[in-house]
């Protein structure tokens, strides 16, 4: 392991290596991979990084949560006094085996899941802790007011403000991150394009009209209203098979570019042009969603590493192509890009 | 009844249990009326609509209502002679009734979604049902008449080839064509006689929602969502002529037994008359109140009713030669009014989760029970909101079933999705029940209803209610019956088939299973209490407890008297009764313990779940503050 980490300095070369850049590997505990490459893509998504190790700095001693072990573990490795090595994020795998019921056993977990539940924890955390101190100043008001069923949505948080895309149809919804289907050999832009084509509410999925209290058909067509300073695209390879009663892993190729602009905004958008920066990408390797191997790649100062727990090592751009996914369905086994961080350039 | 076949579907969806609260006799419709159709024989109008009632008014009279269809009925046929209607419903059903009498024969559950609409050829008694399902059935009308409960299998040809849900649907009266309209924003032509799919014809832009063909099945006419009326020529499968009168969509349609005028109605409430010779010679016939649904001829062919998503049917005079020469005014009064109700367009449970706030469709304002299935109380056009304001009262009471205004009267849902039906238990004395051993007995609010509606069924004697219930299995209703007549003998047989067992071991075996709701929480000392009083460090991590939600504070206060302040074993309040009389060792009395929460001074017969909804509003465990005063 040491002649490999000495390696990576000597691929990226001492002179070139960027200051106060750490590149450190994480260690698993037994199927962590899916934890540790999704940290390793967020720790490189910079806005997300700066704000959670300015948490650390601004939150001396409080309760711990995942988000106080997030911010130990990121603190931790940006304070390395070496350049590079491996560091065992322990405490964040015990803390997010007590929060979350699911994730307390030894098994491969979907990489998509836990992004999504760490994302909304955390900004669920930092709402409460927000509420937390300003409940002394409200309870007089609160008391005051008979009904006291004042309903203000609270104010977004960092974490909104990094990820929250909003989508537009019928109803207006916030999200962190799309989720995108995908198909053979084809492109994100085309993905996405069909993620926007008009869709027909029918069957069990009626649209309740308000105008006569009963579910009728509707056409539904999903757009983004407002941009994210960081999407985050998640490919839905992971699909359920009735016949054979579990999920299968979709290997189709899907392009995705290094830059990105998308087209599937509303007319009303506010920032419509944004151009993106691919940054990083979470991986899957193997055949099923329980079984397998995540790692990551990331940008990092411009050149790309690729994170495979805590293992880290310098890779060519090109290599990005090796991760698009298969032209032919035979093989089962395939590394291919699952979750894609593009990050708005104006924030980069 | 035929076709009733409960256990044969899909059982792992749970079957809800629906009640609507409606009058003895519902002789107005409630809400829109999609269908019409006229016996000229006898002077009778059918009407039904999306109250799900199909109505019968005979020169211009109520005569009866055909009930049984348990969502919107959307399109009617007269058969036979006007011996038998076909009715097609949301309920995914397609029914036969005998229309003098005024009875369901039979239930033709073959749709697997709404069926939306109906074509019938009247030289082959036949008639063709379609919808949401994409699926058009042909059936033999005798056969269906035919039909008994132990002879209930029928067999249908179905014409495929759809790709898309369909909305309209036409046949003519010899049978030799048959023209479906669909989203596919296409007309689909097919042979009945024998089932070949024979063209498309594509030119409207949106849905396809009204259709007429011609007598000897060389022309038809479209409506559609885009505003457009088309005339096309089936011979040489081309589109003759494009109508653009309507600013809206074209939602009904009709045409003169010549074909020489076509008279429609849509979105845009205005019913046209157009001369297909000469398109720009066009009369407006009426400008109704609301969207026009559908239309029919009189007898004499000299006027039309008109159905909107408005309740009224109005009789509108058609224009002669003088009106399209511009020689005379159209009249703007209609012939007649056959007088519709008022719909509920708005419903809000209170906080007794026990009455219901509704405004209708006239802004007439009411009270209903639930418990009682009735209304309660008509408070004519107040304010909606001042009203619910003032009708605010601090008490939370867990839900115990979902509302449904779809049909313009209240439908109770009991037992659907996460809603648990025996989530509500108050005292007796808050339910308004008298003769109950002690008024603090806990009455269950589902439990009561479910057996108030079964009470027939189980033999008990009390008034016959007029209340409707049905089941629905995964949106499918199974069985739909009249309160009053569950005690029948056929009803009673086919009760037992699909009476979930859900509501059996709850309301028939007096087994508990319906349990007391349970609210965890931690009691703290204020530090104002001083600490020799406290049996427990109050430095210590405070237990959790755990109490029935009904519970209120006075019982917790003296919970903290006994066993936090006084001598004694902790345990939790409520749990065994705790004798509140005797006064206790140390001093106290429960009028000088204050529970606070938030800060806010806790009222001692506010209940817990009232203290967590109203004054905690979190999900996480409720936290209380108790400290002695001085009274």
């Amino acid at each position: 392991m040491g002649a490999n980490i000495s390696q990576l300095e000597r691929d990226i070369g001492s002179e070139q290596f960027p200051c106060n850049e750490h590149y450190f590997g994480l260690v698993n505990f037994g199927n962590t991979c899916y934890s540790n490459s999704v940290l390793q893509a967020l720790y490189f998504c910079k806005p997300f990084r700066d704000k959670v190790l300015e948490y650390k700095a601004k939150n001396k001693r409080t309760k711990e949560t995942l988000l106080t072990c997030l911010a130990d573990l990121f603190h931790s490795i940006a304070t390395q006094k070496k350049k590079v090595g491996s560091i065992a994020p322990k405490k964040f795998i015990a803390r997010l085996r007590k929060e979350k019921e699911e994730f307390d056993n030894y098994m491969q977990q979907d990489a998509h899941e836990f992004l999504n539940f760490l994302i909304n924890h955390i900004s669920e955390i930092i709402l409460a802790e927000r509420q937390q101190n300003s409940t002394t100043n409200n309870i007089k008001s609160k008391a005051a007011g008979e009904n006291g069923t004042t309903h203000t949505s609270p104010e977004p948080t960092w974490v909104h403000e990094i990820f929250q895309g909003i989508l537009t149809s019928e109803t207006r919804r916030g999200l962190f991150d799309l989720q995108v289907d995908i198909e053979q050999n084809t492109s994100i832009t085309h993905c996405l394009r069909c993620f926007s084509n008009t869709e027909t509410l029918c069957s069990d999925n009626k649209f309740k009209c308000d105008n006569c209290s009963s579910y009728q058909e509707a056409q539904k067509r999903m757009r983004v209203k407002k941009l994210p300073m960081i999407l985050a695209l998640h490919l839905k390879r992971f699909k359920y098979m009735e016949q054979y009663n579990r999920h299968i892993k979709v290997s189709h190729r899907v392009v995705f570019p290094l830059e990105l602009r998308l087209f599937n905004t509303s007319d009303d958008a506010l920032n419509p042009d944004r151009l993106y920066d691919l940054v990083a990408v979470v991986i899957h390797c193997g055949s099923g969603p329980n079984r397998g191997h995540y790692i990551s790649i990331v940008k990092s100062h411009g050149f790309w590493l690729l994170f495979d727990d805590d293992q880290v090592d310098k890779i060519d751009a090109s290599t990005i192509e090796d991760f698009y996914g298969l032209t032919a369905d035979t093989q089962k086994s395939s590394e291919t890009g699952y979750i894609l961080f593009y990050q708005s350039r104006e924030s980069l | 009844m035929a076709n009733l076949k409960p256990g044969s579907q899909n059982t792992r969806k749970k079957v809800q249990v629906s009640m609507v609260i409606c009058e003895a006799e519902e002789k107005r419709h409630r809400s829109g009326v999609n269908a019409l159709q006229l016996d000229p024989a006898l002077d009778r109008l059918y009407s039904a609509g999306r109250d799900s009632i199909i109505r019968v008014y005979e020169h211009e009279r109520f005569l009866h209502g055909m009930e049984h269809h348990t969502d919107w009925v959307n399109d009617i046929v007269l058969c036979c002679g006007g011996r038998h209607l076909i009715s097609a419903s949301s309920d995914t059903t397609v029914k036969v009734w005998n229309a003098h009498k005024g009875f369901c024969m039979s239930t033709l559950r073959t749709h697997k979604d709404y069926v939306k609409a109906l074509a019938y050829a009247k030289d082959r008694e036949q008639v063709a049902s379609a919808g949401l399902d994409k699926s058009i059935y042909l059936w033999d009308i005798n056969t269906l008449t035919a039909l008994t409960a132990s002879n209930n299998t029928v067999t249908t040809s179905s014409l495929i080839g759809s790709k898309e849900s369909i909305y309209s649907l036409a046949m003519n009266p010899s049978g030799s064509i048959i023209v479906s309209g669909s989203t596919e924003k296409a007309l689909r032509l097919w042979d009945p006689r024998t089932c070949a799919k024979l063209f498309k014809l594509k030119g409207h832009a949106d849905n396809v929602k009204a259709l007429v063909v011609s007598r000897d099945g060389t022309l038809c006419l479209s409506g559609s969502s885009d505003g457009s009326i088309k005339l096309w020529n089936l011979g040489n499968q081309r589109n003759i002529l494009t109508i653009r009168v309507h600013t809206d969509s074209v939602w009904a349609l009709l045409a003169t037994e010549s074909f020489s005028h076509v008279i429609s109605g849509g979105r845009d409430k205005k019913v046209i008359m157009t001369d297909l010779k000469n398109t720009s010679n066009s009369v407006v016939v009426c400008v109704e109140e609301a969207p026009v649904l559908k239309m029919c001829f009189t007898a004499d062919q000299q006027a039309v009713w008109v159905s909107t998503s408005d309740s009224n049917i109005r009789c509108w005079k058609l224009p002669t030669d003088k009106h399209f020469k511009d020689e005379a005014k159209m009249p703007t009064t209609p012939v007649s009014l056959i007088p519709g109700g008022a719909a509920i367009r708005q419903a809000v449970v209170l906080n007794d989760k026990r009455h219901i706030l509704t405004k209708d469709a006239q802004e007439n304002v009411a009270v209903y029970d639930v418990l009682r299935a009735r209304k309660v109380e008509d408070l004519g056009q107040v304010n909606f909101q001042e009203e619910l304001k003032n009708r605010f009262k601090m008490v939370y009471v867990p839900n115990w079933f979902n509302v449904d205004l779809k049909t313009g009267m209240l439908t109770i849902h009991l037992g659907q999705d996460e809603v648990d039906c025996f989530s509500a238990w108050v005292s007796a004395r808050d339910a308004g029940i008298r003769d109950t051993p002690e008024p603090d007995h806990k009455v269950n609010y589902g439990k009561l209803l479910l057996q108030a509606l079964f009470e027939h069924w189980r033999g008990v004697e009390t008034d016959p209610e007029n209340r409707l219930y049905f089941m629905k299995l995964g949106g499918r209703t199974l069985y739909r019956v009249l309160v009053g007549d569950t005690s029948g003998d056929t009803e009673n047989a086919l009760l037992n088939e699909t009476v979930p067992n859900w509501v059996i071991s709850n309301i028939i075996e007096e087994n508990c299973t319906n349990k007391f709701i349970k609210v965890q929480f931690y009691l703290q000392p204020h530090s104002s209490v001083p600490s020799h009083l406290l049996k427990q460090d109050r430095l210590k991590k405070p237990d959790r407890l755990v109490a029935n939600d009904f519970i209120q504070c006075r019982k917790v206060a003296e919970h903290i008297l006994e066993k936090l302040l006084g001598d004694g074993t902790a345990s939790s309040p409520g749990g065994g009764d705790a004798d509140s009389s005797t006064p206790s060792n140390n001093g106290y009395n429960v009028d000088q313990i204050e529970l606070t929460c938030n800060e806010q001074v806790l009222d001692p017969s506010m209940d817990l779940r009232t203290v967590k909804h109203f004054i905690w509003k979190s999900s996480s465990d409720l936290t209380l503050y108790y400290k002695i005063i001085n009274k």
